[in-house]
């Protein structure tokens, strides 16, 4: 893990994301310690809609909150969406790709047509529904981006498994008496890594994207706890009174997915055989 | 073939998957037809007007007979009738469809005339300054939520040049061709933006891959020109993952764009179905949600069939 | 007409072309005015839509016996006098002799008699017909009056007649099970097609008793985001707007060449408390709740300003001064002292509000939980899709509730479903009081308005005492219009009926 931070550290997109995503867990970090220049949910009822300036960095909303202080914890709040559901639906990809690729046969059947199912089903419509079922707020965004990107983590680790099922470290691991656990774990799981860390990188700029879309039509995560999203749609009938409630929270989205994607492609180049050939 | 085969036989099971899933979700959201009609007048009704109601929206059913009715329906060729427009679902589908299927279109054509070339470029000046522009422009542009694009585009438009493109309705390609595109034009920008910037990185990656390739390599060595081995040797092979890319986005477009039609008030399959579900017309939900279900796997097989047509090692390794 | 071969179809559509390109030229002659909408209407069918949304389109399609004016008294519509029995328990009408059916048939008792009959028949599924119960029996002595016969004293009737939940359909359409499909009012305009949350085309009815319109139809698109439809009538897509949230209707004065035409409404906005629930069962709980808010500060910030402070009565004959009522300053010391009273030492609450209906409730949820923080109320916000929001609040499961409440021009059809002992959403109120029940009925059977006004007025004492809701704000119904359109009326009761004497250049 050290080592492929260090060598993320010196790819020169991947210093940049990682730069980024440090800020942004910084901010989250400050956010939820409750280090913010101001309450993010008090109501300064004498300064609404200020524009920024030194006390209010990021100018105030509509009720007179301070916006710097609430984008630091919509910061958090997006942020632990994104990798709340992204670590669920790595962890149910994984296993249902692994036990589909394992046992195969009908288990594989089984699975695969099920994932078939989620991934044709149109993704907006599953959160959608989900979402009007259980009721909009934290936890839902999270289940909904997880169900919604768990078959492609399943996809994902099921191919290499196949693959690797069928090399022969794996066969020999096998012959000589290995339990199941150890060569699925052992074997399959770490070699796996690669794909699986870039996959994860990608999948956390769209569950990102998918929140803030989500918050937008008013479905995601609810007031007064913001959210980058929430923000931007809390924002939208005061594009001309106040754009900067606009701009920065989109800026703030559009950094963030702009540092996974970087560290995404950073990690790819890393692990992927072929550029490294290419590079050298 | 038979790989296709295989392929079209798992399509209605993963239909059935669907069917159930949209079935059932629908009607576990609280509220029904009665309520999304009457609000909170619904409160004013008598037990014998509430069941009259529910009659006529064809709820009064256990669920399980609901589904059988419906299911049977479907072997017909008949999704039901919608309650909002009263009319047979499919028709209200496919009179949404055509707008759908022309914004994923135009989308497409946008991303690839811009991203191809683009990627191409980047790639034939790998690591020169007009490779880093075009490569930090499209991560930013992969970075963009739509959205944001969509509300630029339309704030832009109406205040500095007092024009909106034409909302509410839509104008079919083959009456008035020009005002269909110029209709779509811009929504069409919003969604391909990113679609834009992914497939210029494509284009270039899989571009730096291929001219690193053996036979490219040749080529060069047999003097012919830099332009040549791009245009001619190596883009063909390039566009292989280009392919891939596009089909996939493009059926994930054809399930409608909610947040884009919304913005742009077009009446395509997205909105269709988001006022379906807001409006509790179950028929509609479940039509729709098929429609794009089955779309979305025809699209995907082909894609698949194309890959492997594209590339020879794979038809090779198959047999 | 003839059987054209390809060459003639192509030549007529070559003149065809040059026609519309010729009309295009013309100046606005054939005046057509160009509308636009966030929420489309979800049913033609005026006995059974009661979504905002519908009858803002019914209204303009079908008529009701008579309807409010721009004051809210009842004038004319298909009916051209009225009167009621000395006892109010008869009520006569006398129809209009023009009247007619956008398919030239004349209006008749007899239409009335059957319209009335489809919406008090159970099978109909008429939400309004509750307002209706008191009719016993119709006659139709001669095709020109109609005569209800009351089973009890009913004076609110005559102003629950005045809404297009009680229009008046032609009694072939009736039989003929069409209405809903064919949408054949005696309204001033036709509606010649509908694409649900698209489109609908209206064209002037040239059989309207009315008058002769000064435009010759509308067409309206439904564009679900505000400031599109902001954007479109900035760029001259659209003429005439009706807006819903507050804050894009406050833009609309910034615009060159835009105007907005604003009108107090007669809905409230309210903070419902469920008090069948402790602690807000405890009488000195809710007195408490509503010394601490501050319903000026919920109106500045949350509505943007957009609002007047209220009471429980909205419509300007019936309404006191709301400084008269309980507690309607801000009174953050009397508020701690009622909770100390009370033996409640703060408490939470989860409160429902439903997004985007209306535009502003989630800002008020949040300004509410800020105020009520301040004498240790700590309020958890659920927000909720309409419709789960609408069954949660039917069930009257739910802490407290955001909601915003219809009006009425008059307290009787407004209330009594609420604050009567057999009122329908008893459940949902859930605040039985025989003093609030007697007055009400009191208020029912009264015929010299002053002393009505006296009933009502104790009546909203009463409720603002025991604040069983909290009542917050009255805000306005808005339309913007381009400059080239003139004669819009707007109407407390949000309709646009207003359109039938606008013109546009």
């Amino acid at each position: 893990m050290g080592k492929m931070l260090s060598s993320l550290f010196r790819h020169p997109s991947g210093r940049i994301g990682l730069v980024i995503i440090g800020f942004y867990l910084l901010a989250a970090i400050l956010g939820t310690l409750g280090l913010t220049p101001h309450d993010p949910l008090k109501l300064f009822a004498i300064d609404r809609l200020k524009a920024p300036s030194g006390t209010y960095w990021f100018g105030t909303d509509l009720l007179g909150r301070d916006a710097f202080s609430r984008l630091m914890v919509g910061i958090r709040q997006s942020m632990l969406i994104a990798f709340a559901s992204v670590a669920i639906a790595t962890i149910a990809g994984t296993i249902i790709g692994l036990v589909s690729a394992w046992w195969g046969g009908l288990w594989d059947g089984i699975f695969m047509r099920v994932m078939d199912v989620l991934l044709a089903f149109p993704a907006i419509l599953l959160a959608l529904l989900i979402i009007a079922i259980v009721g909009p707020g934290t936890m839902t965004s999270v289940a909904a981006i997880a169900i919604v990107y768990t078959p492609i983590f399943a996809r994902v680790v099921r191919g290499p498994a196949l693959s690797l099922k069928q090399r022969d470290f794996v066969d020999a691991a096998r012959t000589f008496g290995s339990s199941q656990g150890y060569v699925l774990t052992r074997h399959l799981l770490l070699n796996l890594v690669a794909p699986l860390a870039v996959q994860v990188t990608l999948a956390l700029a769209w569950a990102l994207l998918t929140e803030a879309g989500l918050s937008f039509l008013g479905l995601g995560t609810q007031p007064p706890t913001p959210s980058l999203g929430l923000m931007l749609a809390e924002s939208r009938n005061l594009m001309t009174h106040a754009p900067w409630l606009m701009i920065f929270p989109a800026v703030t989205i559009m950094l963030g997915i702009l540092g996974f994607n970087l560290t995404g492609d950073a990690l790819r180049d890393i692990l992927d055989p072929r550029t490294q050939r290419r590079e050298a | 073939m038979s790989y296709v085969v295989q392929r079209l036989l798992t399509f209605p099971l993963i239909l059935l998957g669907v069917s159930i899933l949209v079935f059932v979700a629908i009607r576990l959201v609280p509220g029904d037809a009665i309520t999304a009609m009457l609000g909170t007048e619904a409160g004013l009704l008598t037990p014998v007007q509430r069941e009259a109601l529910a009659a006529y929206f064809g709820i009064d059913q256990p669920i399980w007979a609901q589904y059988l009715r419906w299911l049977t329906g479907l072997f017909q060729g008949d999704l039901g009738i919608s309650s909002i427009y009263g009319k047979p679902v499919l028709t209200v589908i496919l009179e949404r469809f055509p707008l759908t299927l022309q914004l994923s279109l135009m989308s497409m054509v946008i991303a690839l005339s811009v991203g191809v070339p683009l990627g191409v470029l980047a790639a034939s000046r790998n690591e020169r300054p007009s490779d880093l522009v075009v490569r930090v422009l499209a991560m930013l542009g992969q970075s963009t939520p739509n959205f944001v694009v969509g509300i630029l585009i339309i704030y832009v438009l109406s205040v500095f040049f007092g024009f909106v493109p034409a909302m509410g309705t839509f104008t079919p390609l083959f009456a008035d061709p020009l005002a269909s595109i110029a209709q779509l034009i811009f929504p069409a920008i919003t969604l391909g933006f990113a679609f834009a910037a992914s497939v210029t990185r494509i284009s270039r990656s899989a571009m730096l891959d291929v001219l690193s390739d053996d036979y490219v390599r040749t080529a060069r060595s047999k003097g012919a020109t830099p332009m040549s081995v791009i245009w001619h040797h190596a883009l063909p092979n390039a566009l292989i993952p280009v392919v891939t890319l596009s089909g996939v986005e493009f059926g994930y477009l054809l399930g409608g764009a909610v947040i884009v039609e919304q913005i742009f008030a077009l009446p395509g399959l997205g909105r269709l179905v988001l006022d379906a579900i807001t409006q509790r017309d179950y028929a509609l939900v479940q039509g729709t949600v098929l429609f794009i279900a089955f779309n979305f796997l025809v699209v995907n097989l082909l894609v698949d069939l194309a890959y492997v047509a594209l590339d020879p090692r794979i038809r090779i390794g198959r047999r | 007409m003839n059987q054209f071969s390809p060459k003639t179809l192509l030549a007529g559509l070559a003149v065809a072309t040059a026609l519309t390109s010729v009309s295009a030229a013309l100046p606005a002659q054939a005046a057509e005015l160009r509308m636009a909408w966030s929420q489309d209407a979800t049913g033609l069918d005026p006995h059974k839509q009661t979504a905002f949304s519908s009858l803002r389109l019914l209204e303009l399609i079908y008529e009701p016996l008579v309807r409010l004016d721009a004051d809210l008294n009842v004038v004319p519509a298909i009916a051209s006098s009225w009167e009621f029995a000395e006892d109010a328990r008869t009520l006569t009408f006398t129809i209009d002799t023009n009247a007619k059916f956008s398919d030239g048939a004349s209006v008749t008792s007899a239409d009335v008699k059957a319209s009335f009959e489809r919406l008090l028949d159970e099978a109909t599924s008429a939400a309004a017909r509750s307002n209706f119960l008191s009719i016993e029996s119709i006659d139709t002595p001669d095709d020109a009056t109609i005569v209800f016969n009351l089973s009890t004293p009913d004076v609110p009737i005559l102003v629950a007649m005045a809404t297009i939940n009680a229009a008046v359909m032609p009694a072939a359409e009736i039989e003929a099970g069409t209405v809903g499909t064919e949408a054949i009012g005696s309204g001033p305009f036709v509606l010649e097609s509908w694409e649900p949350n698209a489109r609908e085309v209206l064209s002037a009815n040239e059989n309207w008793a009315g008058g002769e319109l000064a435009i010759d139809g509308i067409t309206i698109s439904v564009l679900p985001d505000e400031m599109a439809i902001l954007a479109s009538l900035r760029a001259g897509q659209t003429d005439f707007a009706l807006l819903n949230d507050p804050l894009v209707a406050t833009l609309v004065p910034m615009e060159a060449g835009l105007e907005l035409n604003r009108v107090g409404v007669l809905n409230y906005n309210v903070l419902q408390l469920n008090p069948s629930r402790p602690p807000m069962d405890n009488l000195l709980v809710r007195q408490a709740m509503s010394c601490a808010i501050d319903r000026q500060e919920i109106i500045d910030a949350a509505l943007a300003g957009e609002g007047k402070v209220t009471g429980p009565l909205t419509m300007p004959a019936f309404a006191q001064d709301p400084a008269n009522l309980f507690c309607y300053e801000q009174d953050l010391e009397r508020a701690r002292e009622l909770m100390a009273e009370s033996g409640v030492d703060g408490f939470s609450a989860t409160v429902i509000a439903a997004t985007g209906e209306p535009p502003v409730a989630a800002s008020e949820a949040q300004v509410l939980q800020a105020q009520l923080a301040e004498i240790g109320i700590d309020l958890e916000i659920e927000m909720m899709e309409l419709n789960v929001y609408v069954d949660a609040w039917l069930a009257g499961d739910f802490d407290m509730a955001v909601a915003q409440n219809g009006g009425r021009p008059d307290p009787y059809p407004m209330y009594n479903r609420y604050f009567t002992n057999e009122g329908n959403l008893a459940h949902v109120s859930n605040f039985p009081d025989d003093e609030l029940d007697s007055l009400m009925k009191q208020g029912q059977a009264e015929t010299d308005p002053a002393k009505r006004v006296e009933i009502f007025q104790a009546f909203e004492s009463r409720l603002a005492e025991q604040s069983p809701w909290l009542w917050l704000s009255t805000g306005y119904s808005y339309t913007a219009q381009r400059e080239s359109v003139s004669g819009f009326t707007p109407s407390p009761t949000g309709t646009l009926f207003g359109l039938v004497n606008v013109s546009v250049e």
